[in-house]
């Protein structure tokens, strides 16, 4: 049987109960925003006490299919004001789902101050005052460490950082990997949710937990092994992510034009060179020591996009070193020093703020004058001051939109108050067709899968053309949404996009693990209901088409090098939505 | 694009290295007099046909047959790119006849298994 675990905070009290018959064949994605449309009242407070934060495993998270150990989290977001599922690596997908555990649902809030650790066994929860230690500006790195100590080193570990506890609008939730490093839950502000429930971290301990029930134990494993292969056998597996990581795309787009630069006036910088996957990969291997260049962020990883970055000597800085935050920092910001980048991303690592927040709050605030541009040392003074917070430091996790209000700024690169990523809409226009529309606010991630015939879909798209990013646009954002409800990591898109095999191997998967008889349409109609949900919920919070939209800076101002502008409709933007 | 005589031409993922070991620079420039496939580009460079996906020119994606002219910008983009970029950037509309198309190469055999 699996179990629903509600943990009321107001009362500090924990009930594990059955699933409810209308969450039952749900999971990920598909569970915490059916959820948070069901539960959660859509005008109510992000901080107050009605709202609800989930955690939820994916359909196939905690078996053995490549790449299943992604954990979703919802609730109504802090920072957009609308619904939120972000999910993230580590260990606490697998070992929830283990556990037989469908979801964590932590409710309601203490009337005082106190902060509390929640411990969930196989067959208990237990609600701790937090210890001292690990409050107050602990950075996550240290409080993992000394939780580790108290609880074992066995254990996951999701936990709110400084951020999270002041509830700052950028604090992400962050989770334990294998080795202790950190991933993060990282956008719309869910740390500063779980910090206004005074839950300061999650302990995860599967101990005595079985495997996860397979209906057809032969047709799961025969389906594992083709969408393993469908993965393994395409380059980017081997030859791009694993070689060097997400960041092999600074060079990418900087030579398409899209990379924004200098809080998003240009769309190609000089200095790619010392930025780029190229030469972290090179960096990587010169210095030895603790660096890897390749590592996966949770048990049944294959793709191993992630990697350990060290310094000088050799010394361990950071992990996960993405695409996006780098070019955040060295693009937008202007930072031209790999390792000043890699610090500061430690740095927000240790606080659990957004690094895509936060770099493009920082690189407004460039703009804004309260930071000189490039200047990586004080950013990352900045960022290490979210301890505390400083009155400065607390604006900059404020988010991209507040900064760009005080410095009375037009050129703000948000939508629905949430900062967009390292691809300019202008120059790339199906991803900002998927910003304006996506109910997460302004997220790459929501259009980063496809289940269909992907040569109908984008066989001649041209990124400076509308033509065909309506379809293409939709399509991305409907396929996402299923794949987030796998407990898949959005980079098996290549397996699945590029193979039908690798596809239908997915399906199979469900379908046996669950004993069920799937299609795939029947899959993308998951994904479809997904998205239906997610803007029933915006609706009734108060979100029109008119949220749906691009700032209207990119509407005038052209960006180099192809002198493009944002050039769809109000009408055109609304067909995304309309299936 | 530069109006001289040259191609200015880089390198991505192993091809980044391959270019800075072998022309010592990154971008290497390349005096042209006349125009030039991508593919001959290649050839001319060292590249293997099976290490290029497809090509930027002057930040758009082509094919290999897409003829380069003095004053271009050209990047050669090994297999490997991730992401729905592959598909935002036009991949798909430019690598159907390339014999380094890892769709035409590995779909088969996964498909089969």
């Amino acid at each position: 049987m699996h179990k629903f675990i509600r943990i009321d905070m107001t009362s500090l009290k924990a009930d594990i109960g059955k699933v409810p018959e209308k969450y039952v064949g749900l999971g990920g994605r598909a569970l915490t925003s059916n959820f948070v449309n069901y539960e959660v009242k859509p005008t109510c407070h992000p901080l107050g006490k009605n709202n609800k934060l989930i955690f939820a495993p994916g359909l196939l998270s905690g078996t053995n299919a490549p790449n299943s150990g992604r954990l979703s989290v919802g609730a109504k977001s802090p920072l957009t004001g609308g619904i939120k599922e972000c999910n993230t690596g580590g260990s606490s997908s697998q070992m929830l789902a283990k556990m037989g555990i469908k979801a964590v649902i932590i409710e309601g809030m203490p009337k005082d101050n106190q902060f509390y650790v929640i411990k969930i066994g196989l067959n208990e929860v237990s609600i701790d005052k937090a210890p001292a230690e690990i409050l107050g500006g602990c950075g996550n790195y240290e409080a993992i460490r000394l939780l580790g100590k108290k609880y074992g080193e066995h254990v996951g570990i999701a936990i709110a950082g400084p951020a999270g506890e002041y509830r700052l609008p950028s604090a992400n939730i962050s989770f334990k990997d294998p080795e202790g490093n950190i991933r993060s839950a990282g956008r719309g502000g869910l740390g500063a949710v779980m910090g206004s429930k005074k839950v300061k971290a999650i302990i995860i301990d599967e101990t005595g937990a079985d495997k996860v029930p397979i209906a057809k134990p032969e047709a799961f494993s025969a389906a594992s092994k083709v969408f393993a292969k469908a993965l393994m056998d395409h380059p980017v597996a081997g030859q791009g992510l694993a070689a060097y990581g997400t960041d092999v795309l600074v060079n990418i787009i900087n030579e398409a034009g899209g990379l924004p630069a200098n809080n998003f006036t240009s769309g190609r910088i000089k200095h790619n060179d010392n930025i780029s996957g190229e030469t972290m990969n090179a960096t990587i291997t010169e210095r030895g020591g603790d660096g890897k260049v390749s590592h996966g962020c949770h048990r049944g990883c294959i793709i191993r996009c992630s990697q350990w970055y060290a310094d000088k000597q050799g010394k361990y800085i950071t992990s996960g070193f993405e695409y996006e935050t780098i070019w955040g920092l060295g693009a937008d910001a202007g930072i031209e020093s790999l390792d000043d980048i890699a610090y500061i991303d430690r740095a927000m690592d240790d606080m659990g703020v957004d690094s895509i927040e936060v770099a493009v709050a920082v690189a407004v605030a460039m703009e804004g004058g309260l930071i000189p541009w490039g200047d990586g040392k004080a950013v990352l003074q900045l960022v290490k001051d979210m301890a505390k917070p400083t009155p400065l430091a607390r604006i900059i996790a404020g988010g991209a939109g507040i900064v760009g209000q005080l410095c009375g700024l037009y050129r703000v690169p948000v939508v629905k108050n949430q900062a967009i990523p390292a691809y300019d809409p202008r120059a790339i226009k199906g991803i900002g067709l998927t910003y304006a529309t996506t109910p997460m606010g302004a997220d790459h991630t929501a259009g980063y899968c496809i289940s269909g015939n992907i040569l109908k879909i984008g066989a001649n798209l041209d990124p400076l053309d509308k033509k065909g990013q309506i379809e293409y646009s939709r399509a991305m954002q409907i396929g996402t949404a299923a794949v987030d409800s796998t407990g898949m990591c959005l980079f098996v898109y290549f397996g699945i996009a590029d193979n039908p095999g690798g596809y239908q191997a997915l399906v199979d998967m469900i379908n046996a693990q669950y004993g069920i008889n799937l299609t795939s349409k029947d899959v993308d109609a998951l994904g479809a209901s997904v998205l239906k949900a997610e803007r029933d919920f915006n609706k009734k919070a108060g979100f029109t088409n008119a949220h749906d939209r691009l700032p209207e800076f990119m509407e005038y101002e052209a960006i180099a090098p192809h002198n493009v502008v944002w050039d769809f409709s109000p009408e055109e933007i609304d067909e995304v939505m309309n299936f | 694009m530069q109006e001289n005589g040259r191609i200015e031409i880089r390198g991505f993922l192993k091809l980044d290295s391959f270019i800075k070991k072998k022309f010592g620079t990154m971008p290497y420039f390349l005096e042209m007099d006349n125009s030039i496939s991508g593919g001959d580009l290649a050839k001319l460079l060292g590249i293997e046909r099976e290490d290029i996906e497809v090509i930027f020119v002057n930040g758009f994606v082509e094919g290999l047959d897409f003829m380069i002219k003095k004053g271009d910008r050209v990047a050669f983009l090994p297999p490997g790119c991730p992401g729905p970029y592959r598909i935002a950037l036009g991949f798909y509309g430019k690598n159907q006849d390339n014999p380094a198309n890892f769709k035409i190469q590995k779909k088969d055999a996964a498909t089969d298994s």
